[in-house]
């Protein structure tokens, strides 16, 4: 049996907080065999969090093994995860990712971002809205986080 | 986490959580003393620290003008 991450409380507060969820959320999660320290953790973490909410789905790839599906997400680094929509059998991708563990802070970061994904709904200012709907450029945000 | 909620809103945003310490190289070529450290477009643009939406917006429409 393999130590839980997340403990009890933790894990009823998470599953409570999802009774929000609406429409089926897909994490895809790439590791690697080689020289991955987080990517375990990672895996076993992101596992937890999916099952406590059945709008959350997850599948598991290799960054090697699956080269093409890599690409084709953008995920350079493991260990690394796509949080994408599912409608059906469509993977509806976003472009929202982490790259390294989402512990410590970034943990609450990422539930959020779950709820925010699954109920297909920004909460950004109109404002922010509507400069985001004139963008005719690509903007790829890098936000670099620690865990504490 | 502001940054996500952009990429959801707009098809032309993409935004990813780099844990700093884990990619030292990356988080080195970007200069990171401080986090959250947002960089737009690979160094176009940069913010430190958690700042509210309209301040990620107009670093980001800097950014896309240089």
């Amino acid at each position: 049996m393999v130590n839980r991450l997340l403990n009890e409380d933790i894990t009823r507060q998470v599953s409570e907080f999802f009774q929000q969820l609406q429409e089926p959320v897909q994490v895809l999660f790439f590791g690697s065999k080689n020289n991955c320290d987080y990517c375990e953790d990672t895996r076993q973490l992101i596992e937890e969090v999916v099952g406590t909410s059945d709008k959350l789905g997850l599948s598991v790839y290799d960054i090697d093994q699956d080269a093409g599906l890599a690409q084709q997400y953008k995920v350079d680094k493991t260990p690394g995860m796509v949080i994408a929509g599912r409608d059906g059998d469509q993977i509806l991708d976003y472009g929202i990712r982490y790259s390294g563990i989402p512990s410590g802070h970034e943990f609450s970061s990422l539930i959020n971002t779950l709820v925010v994904v699954s109920n297909r709904d920004s909460g950004l200012d109109q404002q922010t809205r509507d400069f985001l709907s004139k963008l005719d450029k690509p903007v790829h945000l890098q936000v670099f986080v620690t865990p504490t | 986490m502001l940054a996500h909620q952009m990429a959801l809103e707009s098809p032309m945003v993409e935004a990813e959580m780099v844990e700093a310490m884990e990619f030292p190289e990356l988080s080195e070529r970007f200069h990171v003393s401080g986090v959250p450290q947002t960089t737009i477009n690979a160094g176009a643009g940069m913010v430190v620290g958690a700042v509210p939406e309209d301040h990620l917006i107009h670093e980001i429409q800097r950014a896309l003008r240089s």
